[in-house]
């Protein structure tokens, strides 16, 4: 592992870090001061952990291919219903199917239609894959909505056991029980702690094995040529480069990982809807990139986690009774003024990539920044 | 006069060992004809120079042979391997890599790292292989960055390594652009006016580097509207005139071609 060296870190990536530790220290004084349940906390970090996937996800077809995949929500949704089906009791075709097998049928889903979606538009120019995957997402939506006798419809699914439930020990430490108020989930205080623990372990091993994999993708040859692709396909092809077989490979990669997201997504919240598909979602994550800083996997793990404060954060201040009016409201115009800030303030994000991209050792001697 | 005698009318054909062969190429816009009935052989180990007018299908026979547009008949080889119609990357596998006009400049990344997309057929470039046998990855990598270092100092441009290859001028694009084919290795590189907009004295150096190359062996075809510099530097040289190839010859004997000079002030041409 390389080794932590603070010299090397630039002010913005200190600041940043040091931001999230203050967060951290207050998020903990909350839970200490009985502000803030534990289990909730832990929901928080499971929640904030699958928009960082999500926004790595993006990041890996927008930030390195430069494709612009405006079916985020679709592929999150494939996988979320691809294991919620194979798994809930409520499932109207199959139900039952252990969470670790189901996981690779949400997978297979996403993937099949990335291939599907990416072969006639990813040989054409950038916009047409935009608006291909602008009408695929609500395509996904609205025949989950519709084709009720296969996905249960509007009512949702229901019965999702926990990713751990069939598992020999961790298993019994779990107690799954979610409290549902007119088909959506309110998030019940009585819901064990160990389960939400479990989840983010499960979720921090996925994020943390997602953003390893990445990171040495995007070190290599492989993604330098995506890179170049990006800004220039036609150069990429000049130089001998398939551009189509690599854009498809990044194209395939990134949903794969949106839906690794919806996956955890089913047995963190134990419950899907159509609802979870809206093309919201899909802003949300591409807002995320872009304040994290298009082209860099921690800037879009830091994009994801500050879409997560803004959602949350709004509800906690409705609950402390702060505002005369709800906060909810002002989620989407808090989101906006971010984005005009950033794009004033930094307009290549929070933390955009800044060191050269080379297969880490060839370098020899210790680099130069 | 003797000199006139040495100029072909057309394309010469027939030569001993082309790397590039184009044949009968025909290109409509619509009811454009932007070349009709083209036809070039470039000889190994030669500077093969392509001039003509605005409009005569320089940079469209140039995007034909490289696979960026099909032409609508005709035929391409490249090493004796026909590539018409493929995609321009399997004609860059073959050995033929061309640069552009307006130089092509990645951004986010530095000269070096610019340069190291250049070489065909990386390990790295596969996913699975990364994890599989970083080793090998490795090896590649730093045998890649020493060549990328060799080829900027070649050119003299070794302190522009780690800059950002968008803060460039443009004569020092040209040399990254020339830097990054040759990474490639190929056997003919195809250069798109080369000095375009590049003050006289790197054009200078520019040829000079030009002719190092082509004496190792690389084979250039050159489209170029600065006389000087093509007719010190290419031999032969092909006059393109309204999409097809008007006359092919010696320099000096091109330059004062009769027909030349009338299709280059608009004269008689038919």
């Amino acid at each position: 592992m390389s080794t932590l060296d603070v010299g090397t870190y630039s002010p913005r990536e200190k600041g940043v870090v040091g931001l999230l530790g203050v967060l951290g220290a207050l998020l903990l004084l909350a839970v200490v001061t009985g502000f803030l349940a534990p289990a909730y906390l832990l929901y928080l970090v499971g929640l904030s952990a699958m928009y960082m996937l999500l926004s790595m996800g993006l990041n890996v077809q927008w930030g390195y291919g430069g494709m612009i995949n405006f079916s985020v929500a679709a592929f999150f949704g494939l996988g979320a219903y691809g294991t919620a089906l194979l798994t809930a009791s409520g499932s109207p075709i199959s139900g039952g199917v252990s969470p670790v097998v189901a996981l690779f049928g949400g997978l297979g889903l996403a993937a099949v239609l990335a291939v599907i979606i990416g072969y006639p538009t990813l040989k054409l120019r950038d916009d047409y894959l935009a608006i291909a995957s602008l009408g695929l997402a609500e395509v996904v939506r609205i025949f989950i909505l519709n084709e009720s006798q296969w996905t249960a419809g509007s009512a949702g699914l229901t019965g999702i056991p926990l990713f751990f439930s069939d598992w020999p020990v961790l298993g019994d430490l779990t107690y799954p029980y979610v409290f549902y108020a007119g088909g959506t989930p309110v998030f019940n205080m009585s819901q064990s702690v160990v389960t939400s623990f479990l989840n983010v372990v499960l979720v921090s091993v996925i994020v943390a094995a997602v953003y390893l994999f990445l990171r040495r993708i995007h070190q290599s040859p492989w993604g330098r040529v995506l890179r170049t692709i990006r800004t220039d396909e036609d150069l990429a092809e000049t130089l001998g480069k398939n551009t189509f077989a690599f854009k498809m490979q990044a194209f395939v990669i990134g949903s794969l990982i949106m839906a690794l997201a919806g996956v955890f997504y089913s047995h963190l919240v134990l419950f899907v809807s159509p609802q979870d598909l809206q093309p919201i979602t899909t802003f949300y994550v591409w807002v995320a990139v872009i304040l994290g800083g298009t082209g860099s996997d921690r800037g879009a793990m830091l994009g994801g986690f500050t879409i997560v404060a803004i959602q949350q954060g709004t509800r906690f201040l409705t609950d402390t009774g702060a505002l005369p009016i709800g906060a909810a409201p002002l989620r989407l115009m808090l989101v906006g003024l971010l984005i005009i800030f950033i794009v004033r303030l930094r307009p290549e994000g929070i933390l955009p990539p800044e060191r050269e991209l080379i297969w880490p050792d060839s370098l020899g001697g210790g680099r130069d920044e | 006069m003797s000199e006139q005698s040495l100029v072909s009318d057309g394309p010469i054909l027939g030569k001993d060992d082309p790397v590039l062969r184009a044949e009968g190429l025909e290109k409509r816009f619509g009811g454009l004809v932007a070349t009709d009935d083209a036809s070039i052989e470039v000889e190994r180990g030669t500077i093969t120079g392509l001039i003509g007018p605005n409009g005569a299908g320089k940079s469209t026979l140039f995007n034909l042979v490289s696979g960026f547009y099909e032409p609508d008949a005709g035929y391409v080889s490249v090493n004796g391997v026909d590539v018409t119609g493929r995609k321009p990357h399997q004609i860059a596998d073959q050995g033929m890599i061309r640069t552009f006009q307006t130089p092509r400049k990645p951004e986010g990344m530095t000269v070096r790292e610019a340069l190291l997309v250049g070489p065909h057929n990386q390990t790295g470039e596969s996913i699975i292989p990364l994890f599989t046998s970083p080793d090998t990855v490795e090896q590649e990598e730093r045998r890649s960055l020493e060549q990328a270092q060799e080829m900027l100092e070649r050119f003299e441009i070794g302190d522009l390594a780690t800059q950002p290859a968008t803060d460039l001028s443009g004569g020092q694009m040209k040399l990254v652009e020339l830097a990054r084919g040759m990474m490639a290795e190929p056997d003919l590189l195809l250069l798109d006016e080369p000095v375009a907009g590049v003050n006289p004295v790197l054009a200078d150096k520019l040829a000079g580097f030009i002719e190092e190359l082509n004496e190792e062996g690389i084979t250039f075809l050159i489209i170029e509207h600065d006389m000087n510099f093509i007719m010190r530097l290419a031999d032969p040289i092909i006059v393109l005139n309204q999409g097809s190839v008007l006359v092919e010859g010696p320099p000096e004997a091109v330059r004062s071609d009769e027909r030349v000079i009338d299709a280059y002030l608009g004269g008689p041409s038919e």
